[in-house]
């Protein structure tokens, strides 16, 4: 199980999330819980590392008062019991002391490497688990709290996103855990961080705590994973944009990427890894709604007919570049040579799309990164009898259609343009890869919302 | 392109004219499309991350004396620096007015643009003259490139027909008129025989001279393009200090009659040898470099081509400004080879 975001947020959801670990445990699971750092900690610890890299003494000071306040304050709500709370808050202080060393030694040095920033960022989740850990003991659970290093999660050295050496990590885990459920002990486990083969400090970048969580589970070849959220599971749309999106009782791990990599808050593609090759499934479920049983995300699925479309997505904050040029007709590398100059500016292409005319590409970036791409592609290919002209729309947005039953049904792609065409919508660009997992495709921005409904309605999504 | 342009005076204004005036010929003839997506003056800034309509901010500026009140991107809180640091571009246009005590404060504006990747193009001597040296290795060292081909004989190729015409030659040695002011005086003096202060007098009425001539007639300016040449042609690492100058302040007509009489002239010399020197000389008046009027003129004395001349206008707004945009296409040019290789 792995609590984050809201389940943390305070005392009070600690002693909540507590209560239902113990429940379960009652019922006779054998758990394994993987906890994030209180709401906002990460946020808070990069800017004081970075704070700190400037030297800015006060901004320190006042941080660290505002860290261990936060703990003790979320410590006396969460934990009843007087000797316990105070084995606790003997562990918080301990900890922050450290912490508030390593933010001096970096303003000595006025230098953050990123292996420091991952000693800085791993105080959040050591410090929001003897909390769970102190919470589980009041309740008389027999809890014992870990870092990720402590159970055997063992990385590369890149810092900031490191990855797992994920077989000698799996063999550790599980010699490290096992006895530990073996002897009714529930282990807590701080999500994100882990070590190097030398033991130095990393953290899991993207994915974070749910990538922790996910290789646990798989070095444990558990029967489930549950992310512990504060929602009821992956929606079909956002209820924002659809008021009538319904929640998905099952759907893929494929779906599933497909859909956090559009912006879907769901879990991200790398932390689906670990499970997907055990075969593990991921339950999404709500921490303060335990009744609802969630979405559960599982390798395969059966497609029901006429249950062609899952989800959709609506990615914002996006433009669109296009190239053109008659030079471009029938040149191989034309395209080699335009992704190329955008990757050696590190601007990442989300979606691409060209004719068979050849006489252009568009593709889709960043909005934030438009101006310096635009330019970058002039200066390297305009002049050169290639290209004649790169124009860009910034006033548009990415609508992606997800579902594994779309592969091989003929007519899906014509029941989505035909329901926008309805609308009086123009499409601007169109995806999609041979998988035939996602169709997404680019309209002006004022009409995201709009598609978004207008597909939801066709496939009746509101009606699972 | 995305370009910064710090300073709006005669200059920066000729080459954003420059710009609108021939923008689809560049993007059609040499693939180089011009944005301006900020302007710096005295006043403040404007800014568009998209690119300045030059065609709403040029009147503007002639009509309210800065940038900094256009509707469109006015930023008067923004300085040249806070420009320079946040702005996104690829190159930077430094044309404020030259400063040879201490290169301020456009050193600081070539510096900024470095740290922060910003190619430069400038036609500020001062910075050049003192620490030509040090902003070589600078902008080595950050990757970008330092063009400042209107510094020497403003739209007169003089640098470029050393650097590029002459490439594998070896130059021995350089020496020329480079100051059009003084040589408009030492003209006048010996044609109509009047005395340094009249000719000086004339030359200021026309808007030739300075109030203050003394950058002109002191050497100074003629000195600052000597050690640019020095710098870039003959990779001699020297600065203002190294020069001997002497200005003409003292030329008597006598002098200019004594030297008419062996068919000769007194010039203001520039010269590059062993030793750099500015100070008048009586050459013949056979010699190529012998022009009269504002025109410059430079011998270069190279190992196996010989002696070669350029002659040309030394001065003004448009030939120094097409300069800039002659050394912005050949970043260009530069900057796709090494993104397409």
């Amino acid at each position: 199980m792995k609590f984050g975001g809201t389940s943390v947020a305070s005392g009070e959801n600690i002693r909540h999330i507590a209560n239902l670990i113990a429940n379960y445990v009652g019922q006779g699971y054998a758990i394994v819980a993987v906890i994030s750092a209180l709401k906002g900690v990460t946020d808070r610890l990069v800017e004081a590392s970075e704070q700190a890299k400037n030297g800015n003494r006060d901004y320190i000071r006042e941080f660290i008062q505002e860290i261990v306040e936060k703990h003790l304050t979320a410590t006396r709500k969460a934990v009843e019991n007087k000797v316990i709370r105070k084995a606790v808050e003997q562990e918080i202080r301990a900890t922050v002391d450290e912490l508030e060393k390593v933010l001096t030694g970096i303003i000595y040095l006025g230098e953050l490497t990123p292996k420091s920033k991952d000693y800085v960022l791993s105080f959040g989740e050591r410090l929001s688990t003897p909390i769970v850990w102190g919470a589980l003991r009041d309740l008389g659970l027999n809890a014992q709290h870990y870092t990720g290093k402590d159970v055997g999660i063992v990385t590369d050295s890149n810092f900031g996103e490191a990855s797992p050496l994920m077989n000698v990590t799996k063999h550790q885990v599980k010699e490290k855990i096992e006895p530990l459920l073996g002897k009714g002990i529930v282990p807590v486990v701080t999500g994100y961080i882990a070590a190097t083969q030398d033991g130095v400090t990393t953290t899991l970048g993207r994915g974070g705590s749910d990538y922790t969580a996910t290789i646990v589970g798989a070095a444990l070849d558990v029967d489930e994973v549950w992310v512990w959220t504060d929602v009821d599971g992956l929606m079909t749309s956002d209820p924002k944009i659809v008021p009538s999106a319904k929640m998905m009782p099952e759907l893929s791990f494929q779906e599933a990427t497909e859909m956090t990599i559009f912006g879907a808050k769901a879990m991200h593609p790398r932390a689906l890894e670990p499970v997907m090759e055990e075969n593990i499934p991921v339950r999404i479920r709500n921490a303060f709604n335990p009744e609802n049983p969630g979405t559960l995300i599982v390798k395969e699925q059966k497609i029901k007919p006429g249950d062609a479309v899952k989800a959709i997505t609506l990615v914002k904050d996006v433009a669109l570049v296009n190239v053109s040029g008659a030079g471009m007709v029938g040149a191989p590398g034309t395209a080699a040579k335009v992704f190329d100059v955008l990757g050696k500016e590190n601007i990442n292409i989300l979606m691409i799309s060209q004719s068979v005319s050849e006489a252009n590409i568009s593709f889709i970036i960043q909005r934030s990164l438009l101006e310096r791409a635009v330019s970058t592609l002039e200066i390297a290919l305009l002049g050169r009898g290639l290209i004649r002209e790169v124009t860009a729309e910034n006033d548009v947005c990415v609508v992606a259609v997800v579902g594994a039953g779309m592969k091989g049904t003929p007519g899906v792609a014509s029941r989505i343009f035909t329901a926008i065409a309805r609308k009086g919508i123009n499409i601007r660009m169109i995806a999609q890869g041979s998988s035939e997992l996602n169709i997404s495709f680019v309209v002006k921005e004022i009409d995201g919302e709009e598609t978004v409904r207008a597909v939801h309605e066709e496939f009746k999504l509101n009606k699972i | 392109m995305r370009i910064i342009l710090i300073g709006c005076g005669v200059v920066g204004q000729s080459f954003a004219q420059i710009l609108v005036r021939r923008e689809a010929e560049l993007v059609k003839n040499y693939g180089f499309h011009p944005r301006v997506v900020a302007i710096v003056d005295r006043g403040g800034a404007a800014v568009n991350p998209k690119g300045l309509d030059l065609e709403k901010v040029l009147p503007l500026k002639a009509e309210k004396g800065t940038v900094a009140l256009s509707s469109e991107g006015g930023r008067p809180d923004m300085s040249a620096l806070d420009v320079i640091e946040s702005v996104e571009a690829e190159a930077m246009v430094e044309v404020t007015p030259t400063n040879i005590k201490d290169g301020e404060p456009a050193l600081s504006h070539i510096k900024t643009a470095f740290k922060s990747g910003k190619h430069v193009v400038t036609t500020n001597k001062g910075p050049l003259a003192l620490a030509l040296p040090a902003l070589t290795e600078l902008a080595d060292y950050n990757k970008v490139y330092l063009r400042f081909s209107g510094t020497v004989g403003a739209g007169t190729p003089v640098l470029e027909l050393a650097k590029k015409c002459l490439l594998g030659d070896r130059i021995l040695s350089i020496r020329g008129i480079l100051n059009g002011t003084t040589n408009y005086i030492l003209t006048e003096m010996d044609e109509k025989h009047i005395t340094f202060q009249q000719a000086l007098k004339n030359a200021q009425k026309l808007g030739y001279a300075e109030a203050d001539p003394s950058m002109d007639v002191d050497g100074l300016d003629a000195a600052c393009k000597l050690v640019i040449m020095a710098n870039w042609i003959m990779d001699k690492k020297v600065t203002l200090r190294n020069v001997k100058i002497q200005g003409i302040r003292n030329i008597t007509l006598q002098a200019l009659e004594e030297a008419a009489k062996k068919g000769c002239t007194v010039k203001l010399i520039g010269s590059i040898n062993d030793d750099l020197k500015v100070v008048p000389t009586e050459i013949s008046r056979h010699d190529p470099i012998c022009v009269g009027g504002v025109l410059n003129a430079v011998t270069f004395f190279s190992e196996f081509a010989g002696e070669e001349t350029v002659i040309g206008r030394g001065a003004g707004g448009l030939e120094t400004a097409s300069t800039i945009l002659r050394d912005l296409l050949d970043i260009k040019q530069n900057l796709a080879t090494k993104l397409v290789a």
